[in-house]
């Protein structure tokens, strides 16, 4: 007993013909994908365009590959968003252009804590050094667990000349002499946050996990700001 | 013609048995059922552990391996992919069998398959602590984990298809549909979300960068949360509510026109996660136009399974399977509003970042699968295992914990979410900023965190209930088979 | 569009759906609209945004900054020369001072990871106008943040103000 429906033709094109059914499925789930993908890549999409976004230093994406193991996205976002009270609290909104070296991009769905896209410079290391040891030290009141760990282990040059070669191969700007001469980049960098934590009495040396973590968080968001503000500058003229 | 109830057969336990000729594998159904009850517990105790952190933050012990932001991507991908995961396997494997009339298509394939997804939980479960992760969300899992899953996910897929190529119908029922629709968007999603460049043996980098690799991230993100929570599911529910109350699917050519809908309009809507970011206008205003057109096509599954149950909904009062599955279904009706809601530029701009999203995916995840989950389990175990369900009371229980649980739930993360969301954007009478110290604003959600966490633990208190009653009706079958062996013998 | 003789009249599939049978009714008319009403209406609220009211997301947040700065005009420099330390003031200020400050300069003004502020030692000078400067403009340098866009200047003068009277004891 079969009774005949308008929806018959459904049952004859597709409900016995599996391999064709699996086909128009797969059709009709590839368009809206393609559709949104496809143009970031070849439509000059972006509204907008900053100058002088430049790479990760070596110690600074040593310390984006710790933001990112600790997951530190699961509680703090990176992008500030053009909303009068967001630019308040945080600064400029983020622009497209600024996470170009943001391999994977970090921002976020939830702000159980502050939006971090603007961090940089905002406090000094030695803030830093404090709040990952003790969070309510800086903070009364923060809900963040204190991170010690990050004050016994230490990072891995060799291990960040492998991060840069695969940023290289992915187009990371980073020249063979960049990689060849990571260790005294990063030496030097670390030196500097070494001695600003110990102007305040604090000891660091330099090799430490939460270093790379400083130096990661006073580069986020500030060649964004600084090329706004050039902008802006040029605009008022 | 007569509009004649059709002749269904009124035991479960029977209906199993209708196809006698056919020698259904029903020891790998067992097996998933045993691994979604197990990583279901797990999953939701650390989602418990996870809430207590908020209300009480020295909940990590001062460990590494238990802060928030280690333990948080376990808690999802346990409970997306080993619960949830688990669940749905274990209906498609029972469900594919009788819908095609055949065993499946390859036992081989079906061990790996099980065993298979089980070793990569583990794997999940032992480098997530470990700080071992992509940091792409309910994509953390890394590049050495990301190639098993793809390797055991073709086997699924050989496995499924292989046994609708051998099949004994000549249609496919709309169960079947759905089913296929996961197995194929899920291998495009995540073999295209993970493409990453190895650095080290733990380590990759997307091939993507930036937005482009949020918007890739998202467009997996947002579908599998379409078709591993959704598609699937709903293509249980096409299978066992109708079995479970005896009565026809409400309307055919609603299926047909709700799947289609569903599937081509779910792929589009990624970028509704991405809003007021700095992702092009056109692609957020996709991303919020195709959210709202996916209502209907949504209403639509409910519809179907709320109208199946017409001339049932007496059971209502007496079934805690037909209790389950109005629940279930009518949280899937309330989140597939609220979504669409939430993807309206002016909403998305007070509700995102804050704990209205964490409310939104837990309607969902709680209300929608998980008690799905139980409907299904509660009518699936007592027929593969060839007996009663041990208690009906204690299954009510369970419904009636784990519904309290979720309502207060979701009542505490509305409430947190839409307080936090408007002291941020609070302005005082000089035109600042209201609530210039973040942490007042959290220190605000406290209440809110406590009732959340009560809520969860009795989610997770009503899932143990379950279990226990499962295992005792898998236990009192074994005792029974074991005084008759000839009764069900093989 | 359908034919209600074949409302809840079963299509006899059940054979091929492990006995589960289907009915084939009609669509609810509420559904079909709502369905209809969201299709339409997507693309009308596309075409509206991005070309008939032209909006984006820049231009509202310009829009957004444009009429903040009619409602809260920033006070010239006189209206904030024309304040006076009250001791009403100096009660707003020591909240502003606890919300935003104590991280760096200590709960007692003792410092910590900022300098203090109530020894003698004054580097960037002890008035009420050269702490209300580096109060607004920040020692960026030094890691003190500029605080003049985040407080105003209202707020800003009142802890200036806060700090200098206790700070310097000084009125």
């Amino acid at each position: 007993m079969t009774t005949d429906t308008k929806a018959s033709w459904h049952r004859n094109l597709f409900e016995h013909r599996s391999a064709l059914f699996a086909v128009a499925m797969t059709v009709a789930i590839s368009i809206g994908g393609i559709v949104e993908i496809v143009p970031m890549y070849t439509l000059a999409a972006k509204a907008d365009t900053l100058a002088g976004v430049t790479p990760y230093t070596p110690l600074e994406l040593a310390g984006r590959d710790i933001y990112v193991s600790e997951g530190c996205y699961n509680c703090h976002s990176q992008m500030v968003r053009p909303f009068r009270d967001e630019t308040l609290r945080y600064g400029a909104w983020s622009r497209a252009d600024e996470y170009q070296f943001d391999r994977p991009f970090q921002l976020g769905s939830r702000r159980i804590g502050p939006d971090v896209h603007r961090l940089g410079g905002k406090y000094p290391d030695a803030w830093h050094w404090e709040h990952m040891r003790d969070p309510r030290s800086t903070s009364p009141g923060s809900i963040m667990p204190p991170y010690p760990w990050l004050y016994e282990k230490t990072y891995d040059v060799e291990d960040i000349q492998a991060s840069m070669k695969a940023m290289q191969t992915l187009g990371v700007p980073y020249s063979d002499q960049d990689i060849a001469s990571a260790g005294e980049n990063i030496q030097a960098q670390a030196a500097a946050i070494v001695a600003n934590v110990g102007a305040t009495g604090a000891t660091a040396k330099g090799d430490e996990q939460v270093v790379a973590l400083i130096a990661y968080m006073q580069r986020l968001g500030v060649d964004g700001r600084a090329a706004l503000e050039a902008e802006a500058k040029a605009g008022g003229q | 013609m007569s509009t004649d109830t059709p002749a269904l057969d009124s035991s479960p336990a029977i209906a199993s048995e209708a196809h006698g000729a056919v020698n259904y594998d029903d020891a790998i159904v067992k097996k998933f059922i045993i691994a979604t009850l197990v990583f279901g517990v797990v999953g939701m105790l650390v989602g418990v552990i996870l809430a207590l952190q908020l209300a009480w933050w020295p909940a990590n012990l001062g460990l590494e391996w238990t802060t928030f932001g280690r333990l948080r991507p376990l808690h999802t991908n346990a409970v997306i992919f080993a619960f949830t995961g688990n669940f749905i396997f274990a209906g498609i494997y029972y469900s594919t069998q009788r819908l095609l009339k055949v065993r499946m298509f390859n036992d081989v394939l079906s061990a790996i398959h099980f065993w298979g997804w089980q070793i990569i939980i583990v794997a999940a479960a032992l480098s997530l602590p470990m700080g071992l992760t992509q940091g792409k969300e309910y994509a953390e899992l890394i590049w050495p984990i990301d190639i098993a899953i793809t390797l055991i996910w073709v086997v699924f897929a050989i496995n499924f298809f292989g046994t609708i190529a051998v099949r004994r119908v000549k249609h496919l029922y709309v169960a079947i549909w759905f089913y296929m629709s996961m197995v194929l968007t899920i291998a495009v999603l995540h073999i295209v979300n993970s493409l990453a460049l190895p650095a080290t043996l733990t380590r990759s980098y997307p091939v993507y960068a930036g937005l482009t690799d949020a918007l890739v991230q998202w467009w997996y993100g947002h579908n599998a949360v379409g078709f591993l929570l959704t598609t699937p599911i709903l293509g249980l529910m096409y299978y066992f509510l109708p079995k479970s109350v005896n009565r026809p699917v409400f309307s055919y050519r609603l299926s047909i026109i709700h799947f289609w809908a569903l599937i081509f309009l779910y792929i589009w809507a990624g970028p509704h996660h991405l809003l007021y970011s700095a992702l092009p206008d056109w692609a957020q205003t996709l991303g919020m136009v195709f959210s709202v057109m996916l209502i209907a096509p949504s209403w639509g599954g409910m519809l179907n399974g709320l109208l199946t149950l017409r001339g049932a909904w007496d059971r209502l009062r007496t079934d805690p399977i037909v209790k389950f599955w109005v629940v279930a279904v009518s949280f899937y009706g309330m989140s597939t509003f609220e979504g669409p809601m939430m993807s309206i530029r002016a909403v998305n701009a007070l509700s995102h970042y804050t704990d209205w999203t964490i409310g939104h995916v837990h309607s969902g995840a709680l209300g929608w699968v998980g008690m799905s989950a139980f409907a299904m389990l509660y009518w699936l175990v007592p027929v593969v295992w060839k007996t009663r369900l041990h208690s009906e009371s204690l299954a009510t229980a369970h419904f009636w914990i784990a519904t309290t649980g979720i309502v207060l739930y979701v009542v505490a993360m509305w409430s947190s979410g839409i307080t936090q969301g408007l002291m941020w954007r609070a302005i005082d009478d000089a035109g600042q900023l209201a609530y210039p110290s973040f942490v007042d604003t959290v220190l605000e959600l406290m209440p809110f965190y406590w009732i959340r966490l009560v809520g969860g633990t009795m989610y997770l208190g009503g899932m143990l209930v379950g279990c226990w009653n499962i295992f005792m009706t898998a236990r009192g079958a074994s005792a029974s088979a074991a005084s008759a062996p000839a009764a069900f013998a093989k | 569009m359908s034919n209600d003789a074949l409302q809840d009249q079963v299509l006899g599939h059940a054979d091929e759906a492990d006995g589960i049978e289907e009915y084939d009714n009609r669509l609810p008319r509420w559904w079909v609209g709502l369905f209809l009403f969201c299709v339409a209406w997507s693309p009308v609220y596309a075409v509206h945004y991005h070309f008939v009211g032209g909006r984006s997301q820049a231009g509202e947040w310009q829009q957004e900054m444009d009429a903040a700065a009619i409602r809260w005009p920033q006070p010239t420099a006189e209206q904030v020369a024309g304040l006076t330390v009250t001791p009403e003031v100096l009660t707003e200020g020591e909240a502003i001072y606890k919300t935003n400050c104590i991280a760096c300069h200590g709960p007692t003004l003792e410092g910590g990871i900022g300098p203090s502020l109530v020894d003698d030692v004054w580097i960037h000078g002890n008035s009420r106008e050269q702490i209300l400067g580096v109060v607004t403009n920040g020692v960026t340098e030094k890691g003190m943040p500029p605080w003049g866009p985040i407080l105003g200047p209202e707020k800003a003068f009142k802890v200036a103000a806060f700090v200098h009277d206790l700070g310097t004891g000084q009125p």
